[in-house]
């Protein structure tokens, strides 16, 4: 634990720089530049929005704006699903450096984690601006909102570690992964609600641990009532568990990595 | 020899590498072969075919300040040796330990992001080569003026003719004074007049009183600069000496 804390300090200043590297290349040459990051959650829920309330009716709470309970899955589901992404290419992407250099190669999944984070915040804006927009309003619960957001920073990055890993030794993990986070993406209520699901069917749908963090975000914005102690407790479990294990993976393997380039 | 003298140690160090070589796998055959016992020793076999030790048992001590040169044919080991001693990469066997900070001049420019500029790139590639912030900002103007790339500093440096990105990795990784260097080949870089300069940096470097791990084919400049020779030869080491190693190197290789 001591050491893990040094060598974070020793590459912060490393960390820094991938991570701003990341910015400045992703909004190079694009006229509207970082305002795609507001933009496109906009946009994705608008598109969503539109086919759910105008083509499929999807039974939903009528006490709660749909806007606000698409957008508060979407941003969620959406820094899960490029996080890891990003974080499964990133050992991979950056075999050439590790091959050259010595640098501790849990950097590379944590700089993307820590990208997308810094990308999450800004699509806060966009989903703040549509609860103020429908009326739904803020309350002092709001703050409590970060537990949530950290939970799900921890299971990112855990299974970020873990796909890193596997990808490094089977590169069908990339081919793998699309499917799977297509499979996901509608095994977590994002545009409908859990209570449309078969009951049979519905303790599977828990095991999502995505559906917790959601489960919490909504408790508090759409709901406004503080999330419940089981909630609270799943939240940490599932963020701190995954990521425990993915650093166990990681550093049990990592010496290995530069085999296989 | 004192501990505080000693600056690099390795002890029975060896290095396994895969080969990659090709073979044909299927779920199929992998599943028949699991249960015909001959047919698995055969894979254990080309798995230990497929293998190749690129370092084999090697030991030695280094001295504060010494200049040691390393020579041997193509395939002998040492970049790898340097990779391992660098700690890019950990040996399979044995233990290495150095004491100091060390600059590796393996692969310059490692670090580079071709879409940044080349003033993002000073701080991105620095950062990758361990460098703090403050180090960069202070010897920031240092860098630019040994480049010599002063006008094309806000330029992404995909635009540049490879001298002038070469020149700017130069630039970057010579700033420090290591107590440790590892120069694969003495690089000279970029046109005339800047192979001359660099040439000039890393003689200044390696005769500055660092500690120096040095592989070179020029035989010249290994006993011009170098104050032990270690002789590699697929992987073992074949002899540690003084220059006069590298006139029996020469003559055998020129049998």
């Amino acid at each position: 634990m001591k050491n893990i804390i040094y060598s974070i300090k020793k590459y912060k200043f490393l960390l820094f720089q991938l991570v701003s590297r990341d910015f400045k290349v992703k909004y190079k040459r694009s006229v509207l530049g970082i305002i795609w990051s507001l933009l496109y959650p906009l946009l994705t829920m608008s598109v969503l929005a539109l086919v759910f309330t105008q083509m499929f009716r999807m039974s939903n709470n009528p006490d709660v704006n749909y806007l606000v309970y698409l957008m508060s899955g979407l941003v969620i589901f959406n820094y899960f699903s490029e996080a890891s992404n990003l974080a499964m290419s990133s050992v991979v992407g950056n075999f050439s450096l590790i091959n050259k250099v010595y640098i501790p190669k849990y950097i590379f999944p944590l700089s993307k984690c820590l990208f997308v984070g810094i990308n999450f915040l800004l699509t806060l804006i966009p989903l703040y601006a549509i609860i103020f927009l429908t009326g739904t309003g803020i309350n002092i619960n709001h703050l409590l909102l970060p537990f949530a957001f950290i939970c799900l920073f921890m299971f990112t990055l855990g299974v970020g570690f873990i796909l890193s890993t596997i990808s490094v030794f089977l590169r069908d993990m990339f081919y793998i992964y699309g499917v799977v986070i297509t499979l996901l993406m509608y095994m977590t209520p994002i545009m409908y609600d859990l209570s449309i699901v078969p009951e049979n069917l519905q303790l599977l749908f828990k095991f999502n641990p995505l559906y917790w963090f959601i489960y919490f975000s909504r408790d508090i914005i759409l709901y406004n009532q503080i999330p419940a102690i089981n909630v609270w407790i799943y939240c940490l479990i599932f963020g701190l568990g995954t990521l425990l294990i993915g650093m166990f993976v990681f550093k049990k393997n990592q010496d290995k990595f530069i085999y296989y380039v | 020899m004192k501990q505080e003298d000693m600056m690099i140690n390795l002890e029975n160090v060896s290095m396994r590498f895969n080969l990659g070589i090709e073979k044909g796998f299927s779920l199929k055959q992998g599943f028949i072969n699991m249960f015909d016992p001959k047919k698995r020793k055969a894979k254990k076999e080309l798995k230990k075919k497929n293998e190749f030790w690129a370092l084999k048992d090697v030991s030695f001590k280094i001295k504060r300040g010494e200049v040691v040169g390393f020579i041997g044919s193509n395939g002998a080991g040492k970049s790898t040796l340097l990779k391992v001693v660098a700690g890019v990469m950990k040996p399979t066997k044995g233990k290495v330990n150095a004491y100091g900070n060390i600059c590796p001049m393996i692969e310059l420019g490692a670090g580079f992001d071709p879409q940044l500029t080349a003033r993002e790139n000073i701080y991105l590639d620095g950062a990758v080569m361990g460098y703090s912030k403050e180090l960069i900002d202070s010897k920031f103007d240092e860098i630019v003026d040994f480049a010599e790339l002063r006008d094309f500093l806000d330029v992404p440096v995909q635009n540049f003719s490879s001298g002038m990105v070469a020149r700017l990795a130069f630039s970057i990784a010579t700033i420090v004074e290591p107590e440790i260097l590892i120069v694969d080949e003495i690089l000279s870089v970029g046109d005339i007049a800047f192979q001359a300069k660099s040439e000039a940096k890393m003689m200044d470097m390696i005769m500055g009183g660092t500690t120096v791990l040095y592989v070179s084919h020029t035989l010249e400049s290994i006993k011009k600069l170098c104050d032990k020779v270690v002789w590699l030869d697929h992987g073992k080491i074949r002899k540690i000496g003084g220059k006069e190693l590298c006139d029996e190197y020469f003559k055998e290789c020129n049998i």
